[in-house]
């Protein structure tokens, strides 16, 4: 058996001007993941050299939900996409040296460019449903990839420009960019594989969009969350898994407050009689879901009070959960300062499940989930 | 149009070098980083092109003409919703202390997605085979 020829493939659907448009959105969904992905990158780092906001409450479930649905859209796309290509992967090598080393460029960079973004969809598609079949830290790979994706995508914007705008401005059935040999008429025509293109797109989105839009969640039959939990609301990590069952149940258990010399320790009934408040809030998961549940609690403000942490102050949370990377996380002043948050003790009315972060948990506006901090044992300002 | 050109190449290739660096300075198990950058495009074009190739073949030979269309629609939909469903049949992810994740019967909500398609492909050739006779 021979490797498949260039002009073995014949459908004039295979053509330029399907792949420019299927990936003008195909790029367009890529930008979006790196931007909201980019945002959820730095609202999980310690340090923030600019602050990031806490208002709106619902922007970082927002930017989650649209980097998860922008990803499932890109599957079609880019399968689509790569299958009106695909004739170009048995092209014969350029001739001359000055145009073989062009042609390798562009095989190297297009190669690069597919491989990231199918490194990055298949590991966010399986980080969504908390599956890890391998070795790499998804975050770090994640970040660094995402840079390559979209480097790679620039670079091949920047070497097909000439053919996209030449594409784009010719009407869709235009054949002046087509290989020779892509003559014969295919099963669609170029408008119906767009249009079933757009179809495959909104049908990935819909199926996946429940776990972030409550309205949609009973059509959304691939959603990883149906919003089902304590109180309406999921949970990502639960108190067995956390190993925490123990210590958070003790009746020996206080939150210990620490400014520097300063320390008061509250156990959860003095916490109860401490001023209470309601905060309708979300819990938004890095992996892409999401949820909204009205919690009681104290203000963290009015904690950083009782033992003198000015407002301005970044501070730092410690769970009873001995480890992980989210074991403590660092509750930043634009956070702490805010009156929507709360050292939560309860969840629509309810006693806060064990699984929910019991005996106390953190919960603030526009923050990604990990950072909202269950079973917190201390609180203490930033040294 | 050269240069902006040249400026958007020379900054992607910036962005790039700087995700490698990322990637070779901070990132571990580099090996299976690898495998699965690779495995990707392996997948992709020695196994999903090619089975496309082969079902586009068969379409034509086993299919009357008035079906075709909506097949190639219905596999298009119903295939990259399989694949993005990969994950979530197999509950891979699944925890037993923890039932909020992964809570719906995700096998039956497929064969629905799957049962709809079709239902839709028959009756667009049904659709498309009578109009073709009166056309006739």
């Amino acid at each position: 058996m021979r490797l498949p020829d260039e002009r073995d493939f014949r459908s004039r659907l295979r053509s330029a001007a399907v792949t420019a448009r299927v990936g003008l959105w195909l790029g367009v969904c890529f930008l979006v993941c790196f931007a909201t992905g980019l945002l959820s990158h730095y609202a999980q780092n310690p340090d923030h050299p600019v602050t990031f906001p806490a208002s709106p409450a619902w922007g970082y479930r927002v930017t989650q939900g649209l980097h998860v649905l922008s990803g499932a859209a890109a599957v079609p796309l880019l399968l689509v996409k790569v299958w009106t290509v695909y004739p170009r992967l048995f092209r014969r090598p350029a001739r001359g040296t000055g145009r073989l080393v062009l042609d390798l460029l562009e095989r190297g960079s297009v190669a690069v460019l597919v491989a990231a973004a199918v490194f990055q969809l298949a590991t966010g598609l399986a980080n969504a449903t908390t599956w890890y079949p391998w070795a790499f830290s998804f975050r770090a790979t994640h970040y660094a990839l995402a840079w390559v994706a979209i480097g790679a995508l620039l670079v091949h914007v920047a070497v097909k420009l000439p053919v996209i705008r030449g594409v784009l401005g010719d009407d869709v059935d235009g054949t002046s960019y087509d290989r020779p040999a892509a003559t014969e008429p295919g099963i669609l025509s170029r408008r119906g594989l767009l249009r079933t293109t757009w179809l495959a797109a909104g049908v990935a989105v819909l199926a996946n969009a429940g776990s972030s839009v409550p309205l949609l969640r009973d059509v959304s039959v691939l959603g990883v969350r149906s919003g089902d939990g304590p109180g309406g609301v999921p949970i990502n990590k639960s108190a067995v898994a956390a190993a925490v069952t123990a210590t958070a149940t003790h009746p020996d258990w206080r939150l210990s407050l620490r400014n520097g010399d300063r320390s008061l320790d509250l156990s959860r009934d003095d916490l109860l009689a401490q001023p209470q408040h309601d905060s309708e809030l979300p819990i938004a998961c890095v992996e892409g879901w999401s949820a909204s549940g009205r919690w009681q609690g104290v203000r963290i403000r009015d904690l950083l009070d009782l033992v003198g942490i000015p407002p301005g102050s970044d501070v730092v949370v410690t769970s009873l959960q001995e480890s992980g990377p989210y074991t403590t996380t660092v509750l930043h002043a634009s956070f702490a300062d805010d009156d929507r948050t709360l050292l939560a003790l309860g969840l629509e009315g309810e006693t806060l499940s064990l699984d929910h972060g019991y005996p106390a948990r953190i919960i603030a506006p526009n923050r990604p989930g990990v950072l909202q901090t269950k079973w917190v044992s201390r609180i203490e300002a930033r040294a | 149009m050269n240069a902006v050109r040249g400026a958007a190449g020379a900054l992607g290739v910036l962005l790039a070098a700087y995700g490698a660096w990322l990637l070779v300075s901070r990132g571990h198990d580099l090996l299976d980083v690898a495998v699965w950058l690779t495995a990707g495009v392996v997948l992709h074009d020695g196994v999903l092109a090619v089975v496309t190739v082969a079902l586009g073949a068969l379409a034509v030979r086993l299919l009357p003409a008035p079906a075709r269309a909506p097949a190639v629609v219905g596999f298009v939909v119903l295939g990259s919703a399989t694949l993005l469903a990969v994950p979530v049949l197999g509950r891979f992810g699944a925890r037993p202390d923890n039932p909020t994740l992964l809570d719906r019967d995700y096998t039956s909500g497929w064969l629905v997605l799957a049962g709809l398609t079709l239902v839709a492909v028959v009756g667009a050739a049904l659709v498309r085979s009578r109009r073709r006779r009166g056309e006739g």
